[in-house]
């Protein structure tokens, strides 16, 4: 009786130490793929070829509903997570992050955050044609 | 047999698999996101895109593209004005700053299709070449430039046919290719 107590306990520290083991396992990788690292890239990019493929007098609206959440947990003001700077993008979602992209499009491009209808965080991209200065 | 001995040995043998297939997950995780997204290739294809619907609408050749009869020789200079184009804007990236886009377009009649009538490109001329290496899309070239290449037929003002070429070619390995 003794023997067979001993063989379960081992069994349950053995099955608990799998799981634990698949669970960091999974954990490592849900971290990696919604990292600031990753997100920033990807907005920043995705704002650029947007941008690169547009019109004058567009509007064009991005989800960025995961993009607000990560900003908040990293102590950053939604408003200020997407900047767009003459011909180049910046999206900065932790404090010591932020990743920049240019595009080729010369247009005047001008971002700021908004809600869609069902209330999910937005960024606003209006494209107008720019304005030739008279020196 | 010593059964509790090779119960042992069996459970460590295990948890060196786990190690092992968790050391391989960690590294092809890290690999994948550590490389950056490469969005060259789309970048390319718009610019081949901006070009042509600047060349032609509803295909027909604008007509600054021509002087009377011939073509405006003048129209390379100012293309990328016509175009808002702005390919001076990629401060850091490359060495010596240089402008990582080009383009070349070349217009070709039905007749002589072999040596285009007309042509003019714009850009940082360095990039062109990257297009004709064999086997650019070898893991190994993967640092050379993206290119993308369209042809399409347009009609000038309703008489002339002409075959033209774009080639389209954007740099920007540093932010798109693992260093």
């Amino acid at each position: 009786m003794k023997k067979k107590g001993a063989i379960l306990i081992e069994n349950v520290v053995f099955i608990i130490l799998n799981i634990l083991f698949l669970a960091v396992l999974i954990l490592f990788l849900v971290k990696q793929g919604s990292g600031a690292i990753v997100l920033e890239q990807s907005y920043s990019k995705q704002i650029a070829l947007l941008i690169d493929s547009a019109k004058p007098v567009m509007l064009l609206k991005i989800d960025m509903e995961k993009g607000k959440k990560l900003a908040e947990k990293n102590g950053i003001d939604f408003n200020d997570v997407v900047n767009i700077n003459g011909n180049i993008v910046k999206v900065k979602l932790s404090e010591k992050g932020g990743y920049e992209y240019a595009f080729f499009n010369d247009i005047e491009a001008t971002a700021y955050p908004d809600t869609d209808d069902k209330n999910g965080y937005i960024y606003v991209i209006t494209i107008t044609k720019k304005e030739i200065k008279n020196e | 047999m010593n059964k509790k001995g090779t119960d042992k040995i069996l459970s460590m043998y295990w948890f060196v698999i786990l190690v092992i297939v968790a050391g391989g997950i960690f590294a092809m995780v890290y690999n994948f996101y550590g490389a950056p997204y490469d969005v060259r290739g789309v970048e390319s294809e718009i610019l081949a895109e901006k070009i042509a619907d600047c060349i032609s609408k509803n295909g027909i050749i604008d007509s600054e593209f021509f002087i009377e009869e011939d073509f405006n020789e003048e129209i390379g200079d100012t293309f990328m004005e016509k175009c808002n184009f702005n390919f001076n804007v990629e401060s850091g990236y490359g060495e010596d700053n240089e402008i990582q886009y080009f383009y070349r377009v070349e217009f070709y009649t039905l007749e002589e299709m072999e040596n285009p009538k007309f042509n003019f490109y714009g850009g940082n001329k360095n990039w062109e070449n990257d297009c004709f290496i064999v086997g650019k899309d070898d893991e190994e070239y993967s640092r050379l430039a993206k290119c993308t290449e369209k042809r399409f037929y347009a009609l000038k003002e309703g008489k002339d046919q002409y075959l033209i070429k774009i080639l389209s070619v954007v740099g920007k390995s540093e932010k798109n290719v693992k260093q």
